[in-house]
């Protein structure tokens, strides 16, 4: 999976992690490893294009929910402790809709993936990238 | 009707894109549906993550994979020797329940039974376990 980083500036500056490939459990804590180091740079709101992301498992879903963790200022639970990161999700489910990490375009199988969870409605997807931006 | 086997010997993670591969190579011939190949391809992905994560725990282990396909049937079955454990005994994740409460690996079997029509286990004699996975598919041509 590549992992390009580019910096935007709305109302806020954002970071935009773009991610290529395929999203599974051989790589996702590669993903969560790059947002810790953009949030210890300063990152506070990010973005992630998952517009080149062909195939997501929940693995994935456990580097989304860990990255939204870390914008937030919250410490994401160990993703290596297994997949108990799920609980701190559901919490959140229940506090609505994360303000500091985004979607933008994921593929429709992708977004498959997070309605079968109910993910979906945890996540604000954007279609448009510049309404994205400014959505921070 | 077809079949297909992969046979890995120390099966690791980083595999899984190469599964994923040899999967859609046996199926693609099918002309199944975009969302029905996606939901295989996953269902196979959740299966052998766990397999890997909890059967192996993260260490290499031997996995075999097998596809049947006929009659507009998609049947996978995967084969491991690790500890026996059987994931159609995993009750579904109930949010009205703190999550503190489930299980590992419960979000990766509620996936599969979610893409799949079936999931079935049995120990195998030898020690190990042998799931099998059904998808009954749509073709394009419909």
């Amino acid at each position: 999976m590549e992992i390009l980083v580019e910096q935007a500036k709305g109302k806020v500056p954002v970071t935009i992690l773009k991610l290529q490939g395929e999203l599974d459990g051989s790589n996702y804590l590669d993903v969560i490893s790059k947002a810790k180091e953009l949030y210890h740079a300063g990152t506070r709101d990010i973005l992630l294009d998952m517009s080149q992301v062909n195939f997501m498992s929940s693995a994935g879903l456990v580097a989304l929910h860990s990255i939204a963790l870390l914008m937030r200022g919250d410490s994401p639970e160990d993703p290596e402790s297994g997949w108990e990161v799920f609980h701190a999700i559901d919490r959140d489910r229940e506090s609505g809709v994360q303000k500091h990490m985004k979607l933008l375009n994921p593929q429709p199988k992708v977004v498959s993936t997070l309605h079968k969870t109910g993910m979906d409605v945890f996540f604000d997807i954007h279609q448009n990238l510049q309404m994205a931006i400014s959505s921070f | 009707m077809g079949n297909g086997l992969l046979l890995l010997n120390s099966a690791v993670l980083n595999d899984l894109e190469a599964i994923r591969s040899f999967t859609n190579d046996q199926i693609k011939s099918l002309d199944i549906s975009e969302l029905d190949t996606y939901d295989i391809l996953l269902a196979t992905t959740e299966a052998v993550t766990n397999i890997l994560l909890h059967g192996y725990q993260n260490q290499p282990g031997w996995i075999e994979i097998e596809i049947r396909t006929q009659d507009n049937l998609v049947t996978i079955l995967i084969r491991d020797k690790a500890p026996s454990f059987d994931p159609t005994q995993v009750p579904p994740p109930a949010l009205e329940i703190p999550l503190e409460e489930r299980p590992l690996g419960r979000m990766g079997v509620y996936l599969i039974k979610q893409c799949m029509d079936k999931m079935l286990h049995r120990d195998l004699p030898t020690g190990g376990n042998e799931l099998t996975l059904v998808k009954k598919y749509v073709s394009n041509y419909v």
